[in-house]
């Protein structure tokens, strides 16, 4: 069984008096949780914690973030430390639940607390209650034991060898200053007739207003590789991708900033149960190093992009792909397919996708956009070109992508799946794409617009 | 104070005026509120008893007899050997209400000087003191051992909290009020603890900041040589190296300004102890103490009224709280956290604290040093699920003590006089003790024998009398259960009945040999005597139980050794069985030190302390 995380949520409320002060000021605390293990009472768990901090009168609502210390049986305490910034100062608020088996509900609900000053002062004391009336429902419903996401491992080939599969290392840049897009395509095919895998991709470069120039390598017999993808001069592995091709070479590292980011269920990536699944390891990354070709003199110093990984049967019948970097550490990653597998290829296109913003992914059950609620509340999307769109509500929120892919700006490529069957997919690494996320208040009100102007990297496929 | 209690006081103290029989009452009231419940019921059954006693003899209860009749009552209680013990035990706290009261009757007020101020602390009592703090260090106690540890790991750099069950007294606060009104605070259970046994041990104990070094004498003995080497050796235990060790005790001497006490004040009762020693050729001396500029107050065991005695509030405190070190007063630790899900074993958290209103505060801490005292230690172990080695709580040596009173032509009291001034070191190679011991004006230390007008005689002429009390190096013979509350025991060593009747005699000669008209052994029911003949006749079939016991000096409980199954701590005072715990108080002593433990304790607490400071001594 895959190492489970846990996250959730807890509110408390209270009052701290200030030092100096007479009175005490109401105060609330909102959090959110999450664990790289799973949360089991009668152990020691370390937790990271990130959250909201109000108190009346003083300053601006401040963001907090620390760590909790869970170990309500072990060590019988629940240890609170988190850091934040009000008033122009930084603050440390230090508490901790502890608890006592004569009175277990009142020390398992009440946390005291000692703020100190960024000069280690004490700066208030106070106390927040967990409301078993109103905070119990929302606390257990906030629980989440998600897989533990493994990060630059994730790069690692699944393929072992198994005739009938494909499998994708592919690599999208945008270069800041001059808006060059760079493409880097590495792909595995073991064909159905066990004639062996062959490795085999492309690099293509596309500066601002187009014209793409592009390379292939391969064909070329390979081998499972236990760190990546691996073929003569190239190589495409955790933090690291190089190598050349025709006239291009590059040298290239990575740095992935966050979780994964799992496009299709996370249960799709580990259990090869449907045609293929993709993930992208991090969400998105930095890359530094070079790129050099014909024209093409990139020198990249943590230039935003994100390595996708696509591992199953073969391409769709049919198929759109989106990653767009929204800035601030926001991220959105879309995929629209149509199965080529018997009854999977009546359905509609289903549509995958996850937009991570403020760390936090929406929507949260993963097969919401593709199925909703046994069929209904499902994403539509109308894929064509030069532009296509995805829409669909989930919870209070709605969202609205469109994206365009000029016919200069895209590379249109031929696949071969390992049944023999032929794809051509049509790759635009300096897209246009339009995002507006909406929430409902009484009425559908703007809550977010991202425009992104030639650093949207997508493509199409089709038969 | 009920009728019979009233009654009890004026047949004992053979008192007429039933406005001075209440104004004792008032005061043994005060006295007694302080000490623990079980102490209060005895008294009060003490007073019944006697109330039905004469109820038996005369139809009536002892407060409407007639004088002689009360009289009569209450010296044939003397006159039985059972009644006369439990008679003794009763008239402890009456005499000290009655000798305040007849004090402040008889002398008139003295304007003191002006209380000096005092080092400033930074105390900071518990109701004001967050829920929720974290340290680099927590030192529960803040006497001898606390102290110093917390002066030592603040000087290291460490943010160090002391937790300190007392409150802070200052100079100011003692020169104000009167030894008696002291004395129920300064003392845990109001200086009633006992330890039982046959005979049972009076054991007072300090609560307060500063810990027993508050209302200690003063006295500062080096630890002997063949102390250091029996630490060593059978103990084994490095930090006792006589040379490094020593470098320990001189810096901790260099602390507490200690030096012999001048001769201008040591006052008539130590000089007499001297003379008798002189005349006959005992090596004795005044003793060093901790008390530059001394006045003679002779009120060391309330709280020195001029700021003299440099206890460790007034010492050590300073210098730790100058280092950022801070107390917490009126804190009672209740438990250490300890985490038992650390690889690597156990190790301790913090300490969780209760405040008198009965609410609660914890403190983070790596470093926990536990310093409540021989007889506290052992329970907040047990309380925290640390005591589980056989011997902790075991081991205990006391000190066991006993005094002998001479009654001489001239006044020994009035005049300034040091409390404990002069040692006689000449028995102590047999492990015996003499320290000549001054009561506080008022305070009779001395159990006059007696009752009735014999001992309100006693007791009007308690001005002429001088005092000597001998304390015995004791095999550890006691032992401290509970884990709220100290119940402690005590088994008197066969050879340490033998010595302190060897002591009993040696005080009685040499307060004859100073030229005592007569001398009181203070055993129940023995005459007073006025020749060594006599005494030797007197003390003949006296055996120890019949003594009246006291020890000052509990050591032992947690003691440190090298041999596991033996010593809780290891040698260098940290707990087995768990990380973190430093023992740094006189529990952590592996055997009697044969002398007034102050310095040892404080010497061993900064060795124990400096080792913990190191990376690997934590």
């Amino acid at each position: 069984m895959a190492k489970r995380r846990t996250r959730f949520t807890e509110t408390m409320t209270g009052s701290v008096r200030l030092t100096g002060e007479r009175e005490t000021r109401p105060v609330r605390l909102d959090l959110e949780v999450r664990t790289d293990t799973f949360l089991l009472p009668w152990r020691t768990t370390e937790a990271r914690v990130r959250g909201r901090l109000r108190v009346c009168g003083w300053g601006e609502e401040a963001s907090v973030e620390g760590e909790m210390e869970i170990s309500p049986l072990a060590r019988r305490r629940i240890g609170y430390r988190l850091s934040f910034r009000t008033a122009g100062r930084t603050y440390l608020l230090d508490g901790w639940k502890s608890l006592s088996p004569s009175r277990p509900l009142h020390s398992l609900t009440v946390l005291p607390f000692t703020v100190h000053d960024d000069a280690q002062q004490e700066a208030g004391r106070g106390t927040v209650r967990f409301s078993l009336a109103g905070a119990l429902l929302p606390f257990l419903a906030s629980f989440r034991f998600p897989a533990a996401d493994r990060g630059p491992e994730q790069l690692a080939p699944g393929w072992n060898g198994r005739p009938g599969r494909t499998e994708v290392w592919y690599t999208t840049v945008t270069e800041p200053s001059t808006g060059t897009g760079l493409w880097l395509h590495h792909e595995v095919t073991a064909p159905e007739d066990g004639s062996g895998g062959y490795a085999h991709g492309w690099v293509a470069v596309c500066p601002p207003g187009g014209p793409v120039a592009h390379a292939r390598f391969g064909p070329e017999p390979v081998t499972p590789d236990a760190t990546g993808f691996r073929a003569t001069g190239v190589a495409a592995g955790p933090g690291r991708l190089r190598g050349s091709c025709g006239p291009y070479t590059w040298d290239l590292t990575e740095d992935q900033e966050g979780p994964t980011l799992h496009t299709f269920p996370a249960w799709a990536w580990r259990r090869p149960l449907l045609p293929a699944a993709q993930i992208v390891p991090g969400g998105r990354a930095r890359y530094t190093g070079t790129v050099r070709g014909p024209g093409t003199d990139l020198t990249l110093a943590g230039a935003p992009g994100a390595t996708g990984r696509i591992y199953g049967h073969g391409n769709a019948r049919r198929w759109a792909w989106l990653h767009a970097d929204l800035g601030g550490g926001d991220v959105l990653e879309v995929v629209v397919a149509v199965a080529r597998r018997r009854g999977l290829d009546r359905l509609p296109p289903l549509v995958f996708l996850r937009l991570r913003r403020a760390g936090r992914d929406w929507p949260r059950r993963g097969t919401r956009t593709a199925v909703g609620w046994f069929g209904l509340g499902r994403f539509r999307a109308d894929v064509g070109l030069p532009s296509w769109t995805v829409a669909g509500r989930a919870g209070p929120r709605r969202i609205r992508v469109t994206v365009h892919q000029p016919e200069e700006r895209t590379l249109a490529l031929e696949y071969t799946d390992p049944d023999g069957s032929r794809a051509v997919c049509r790759n635009s690494v300096t897209a246009d794409a339009r995002v507006v996320l909406e929430r409902w208040w009484g009425g559908w009100r703007p809550e977010a617009a991202w425009t992104l102007r030639g650093t949207a990297h997508a493509e199409v496929g089709e038969r | 104070m009920n009728t019979a209690t009233e009654g009890l006081l004026a047949a004992l103290l053979a008192e007429d005026d039933p406005a001075t029989v209440r104004a004792v009452a008032r005061r043994l009231d005060a006295a007694l509120a302080a000490m623990p419940r079980a102490t209060r019921a005895a008294m009060a059954a003490a007073a019944t008893a006697v109330d039905a006693t004469a109820r038996a003899r005369h139809g009536r209860p002892l407060a409407r007899l007639t004088p002689q009749e009360r009289e009569r009552t209450v010296t044939g209680l003397v006159r039985r050997p059972g009644t006369a013990y439990l008679l003794d035990l009763v008239k402890i706290p009456v005499l000290l209400a009655a000798g305040t009261e007849y004090h402040a009757r008889r002398s008139t007020p003295v304007a003191r000087p002006a209380a000096p101020a005092d080092p400033p602390l930074d105390c900071v009592p518990s109701a004001e003191w967050p829920q929720r703090q974290r340290a680099d260090a927590v030192v529960v106690g803040s006497g001898a051992g606390g102290a110093v540890a917390a002066r030592t790991l603040a000087r290291a750099g460490l943010r160090v909290l002391v937790l300190e069950e007392g409150r802070h007294h200052s100079t100011a606060e003692f020169a104000r009020r009167t030894p008696l009104d002291r004395f129920g605070e300064l003392y845990r259970d109001g200086g009633a603890s006992v330890m039982l046994g046959v005979p049972g041990v009076l054991l007072p104990t300090g609560r307060a900041v500063g810990g027993t070094t508050l209302v200690n004498s003063g006295t500062c003995y080096r630890t002997p040589d063949r102390v250091l080497a029996r630490w060593r050796q059978d103990f084994g235990l490095p930090l006792a190296d006589a040379t490094e060790f020593g470098r320990q005790l001189d810096e901790v001497e260099r602390t507490l300004s200690v030096a012999r006490q001048p001769t201008d004040v040591l006052g008539t009762n130590g000089r007499l102890a001297l003379l008798g020693a002189e005349r006959l050729g005992w090596g004795a001396d005044a003793l060093r103490r901790n008390a530059p500029g001394c006045r003679g107050s002779c009120e060391c065991v309330v709280g020195c009224p001029t700021g003299a005695k440099q206890s460790v509030q007034l010492s050590v405190l300073p210098d730790a709280c100058a280092h950022g070190a801070r107390i917490v007063t009126s804190a009672r630790v209740r438990r250490l956290l300890v985490e038992r899900d650390r690889p690597g074993g156990p190790r301790v958290a913090g300490v969780a604290a209760r405040r008198p209103d009965g609410t609660t505060f914890e403190i983070l801490a790596p470093l926990v040093v536990v310093a409540a005292g021989a007889l506290q230690s052992p329970l907040l172990l047990r309380r925290s699920g640390l005591g589980g080695h056989p011997m902790t709580g075991r081991n205990l040596a006391v000190h066991p003590a006993t005094s002998v009173a001479g009654r001489f032509a001239e006044p020994v009291a009035g005049a300034p006089s040091v409390l404990q001034s002069a040692g006689v070191e000449e028995l102590h190679d047999q492990g015996i003790l003499l320290e000549a011991t001054a009561p506080p004006p008022g305070l009779s230390s001395f159990v006059l024998p007696g009752a009735g007008r014999a001992l309100r005689a006693g007791l009007d002429r308690s001005g002429h009398l001088a005092t000597l009390g001998a304390m015995i190096s004791d095999r550890p013979g006691g032992r401290v259960t509970g884990r709220e509350r100290a119940v402690s025991w005590y088994r008197l060593d066969p050879r340490d009945g033998r010595r302190l009747l060897r002591a009993v005699r040696a005080m009685g000669e040499l307060l004859l040999a100073a030229g005592a008209e007569e001398v009181f052994t203070g055993v129940p029911g023995a005459p007073s005597v006025r020749t060594t003949r006599e005494l030797d006749a007197v003390l003949e079939p006296v055996t120890p139980r019949q003594l009246h016991l006291s020890a000052f000096h509990p050591t032992g409980s947690v003691a440190l050794g090298a041999d596991a199954r033996r010593a809780p701590a290891d040698p260098l005072g940290r707990l087995r069985g768990v990380r973190g715990v430093v023992i740094a108080d006189g529990s952590a002593l592996p055997s009697c030190p044969e002398v007034n433990p102050q310095l040892t304790i404080m010497a061993l607490a900064r060795a124990v302390s400096e080792a913990a400071c190191r990376p690997d001594g934590g």
